[in-house]
């Protein structure tokens, strides 16, 4: 029969009998050799993907964490650094000032020794001079004694004096 | 010459469409194209997902994280319609627990059915044909066209456009859809649901009345729903190829009226514009028939389920995922 007289609707025995064992066959086998090893194949990617959708989850749970126990300590050490220099702060001030009172202390006490040494020597100075006056006097009353003491005399005398006591480092 | 072109392009659009003998004789019985074209599609179809197969598939852990990537754009593609089709479609529908049973069968028709209807997208049987015309004794052509063509054609056609071949699909289904009722049913479960269902057989006595006619429909449902599957993909297979082939008739039509060559040469221009068009009508016609076939068969077999498993599988409320499904097509 020609395929243009032919009836669409005719049911022929060996293309559907084909049609039942081909399709069956390729279902078998397609059952057994394909499906299960996309299913295993996509299952195992699945779980991979999981996995590692987990794993970041977990990775930025303990991030968050990490970060927050930083911030924290960050808190902490800045408020231990304001107490520390607080304290550094008072103990300068207190070294400061300890050192200014000794400073001044001592300066009053070099002014004291110094005003003491001065008066000393002022004393000593007055003494020896006093004490050399006397030396000269004696001196002077000795010339005297040998003559009688003019103007002119005395005038030279007071002269000899002079550089004598002028000679003498005084 | 002329001649023997338009011989070849036929009368009847049909003859280019529907089942003929091929050049193949086993044993004395010449093998329609139909059957050659079931033997190859079965092997391109097994071929194909077997290489997809082995590129889906998890490789050595020497390739580190990208053993888990599927290689190649077809296996890409063939993993896109298996997911897409398991997860969005089939599960949904049929439940975790009958989705696991029947994936396999239902993906399987699915893809050669697809197979089948893409190979008839490719005109090899007419190719074939013209090459015979155009190569071969144009006398002895023109004098026995149909006989001289068909005894040339190795391969092609459509066998999804086989009536035949789609019932043999259909009764697969068929098949398909007693196992699951018997399996899940039992035997007394499955003449409940043939006669209306638990609540019908166990109530009232009024009811008796309705169930030998409750029987009866269900019983020719239960034959109507695969010989529904079976016309139904046959005849969209037939329908768009006839179409097409009634389109580059058009040119060959004028010529043999008598009309000018310029004006035939025209039209073929013309309906060759809309043929190209019709052409990727057909595509998304081919996988769209693969998967109504595959559905309903789904449909139907998850109609056959226990009926408290039934309503939380079919998702006619609220799912598991507390999405709202939608309820099962009618079988029809």
């Amino acid at each position: 029969m020609l395929a243009a007289d032919a009836n669409p609707m005719s049911v022929e025995v060996l293309p559907l009998a084909t049609a039942v064992s081909v399709a069956l066959l390729t279902v078998i086998v397609l059952s057994v050799a394909v499906w299960p090893k996309i299913a295993k194949g996509l299952d195992e990617r699945n779980e991979k993907i999981l996995g590692e959708i987990k794993a970041a989850e977990d990775a930025r749970a303990q991030a968050k964490a990490a970060q927050e126990e930083f911030e924290r300590k960050l808190i902490q050490a800045q408020h231990d650094a304001d107490a520390m220099i607080k304290e550094a702060r008072g103990q300068a001030q207190k070294a400061a000032d300890d050192l200014r009172a000794r400073s001044e202390t001592e300066l009053a006490e070099l002014k004291k020794r110094a005003n003491a040494e001065m008066d000393a020597a002022r004393r000593q100075a007055v003494a020896e001079l006093e004490a050399h006056a006397a030396e000269l006097a004696v001196s002077v009353a000795s010339k005297v004694l040998g003559r009688v003491i003019d103007a002119k005399d005395q005038k030279v005398l007071v002269e000899q004096s002079i550089k004598e006591f002028a000679s003498s480092g005084r | 010459m002329m001649n023997t072109l338009l011989l070849a392009a036929g009368d009847n659009p049909l003859a280019h469409v529907l089942d003929r003998p091929s050049a193949i004789t086993v044993g004395g019985t010449t093998l329609p194209l139909s059957v050659i074209s079931l033997v190859v599609g079965s092997i391109v179809c097994i071929g194909l997902l077997l290489l997809a197969a082995s590129r889906i598939s998890t490789g050595p852990a020497s390739e580190g994280n990208a053993r888990f990537v599927t290689k190649g754009r077809i296996a890409q593609i063939i993993e896109v319609m298996v997911v897409t089709l398991r997860d969005q479609m089939l599960v949904p529908v049929m439940g975790e627990r009958l989705a696991k049973r029947w994936v396999p069968l239902l993906l399987s028709l699915f893809f050669f059915i697809l197979t089948l209807n893409l190979f008839g997208l490719v005109p090899f049987a007419d190719l074939q044909e013209l090459l015979h015309v155009v190569m071969g004794d144009h006398a002895a052509a023109e004098a026995d066209m149909a006989h001289a063509s068909s005894n040339a054609i190795y391969f092609g056609g459509t066998a999804s456009a086989c009536f035949s071949v789609t019932l043999g699909l259909a009764a697969i289904s068929f098949v398909a859809i007693w196992i699951q009722s018997f399996r899940d049913l039992g035997v007394k479960g499955t003449l409940e649901h043939l006669c209306g269902g638990h609540d019908v057989v166990h109530g009232p006595l009024a009811l008796w009345i309705v169930i030998p006619i409750i029987f009866a429909v269900e019983l020719a449902g239960m034959f109507i729903k695969p010989a529904a599957l079976a016309i139904r993909l046959m005849a969209n297979m037939v329908a768009g190829h006839t179409l097409m082939a009634v389109l580059f008739g058009f040119g060959a039509a004028v010529l043999k009226a008598g009309g000018p060559a310029w004006a035939a040469g025209s039209i073929t221009l013309v309906a060759g514009f809309f043929a190209i068009l019709i052409t990727f009508l057909e595509l998304f016609v081919a996988f769209l028939q693969a998967f109504i076939f595959m559905f309903l068969t789904a449909v139907f077999i998850s109609l056959m389920a226990h009926e408290d498993h039934g309503h939380e599988e079919h998702g006619h409320d609220q799912g598991h995922d507390g999405q709202t499904h939608a309820e099962p097509a009618p079988a029809h």
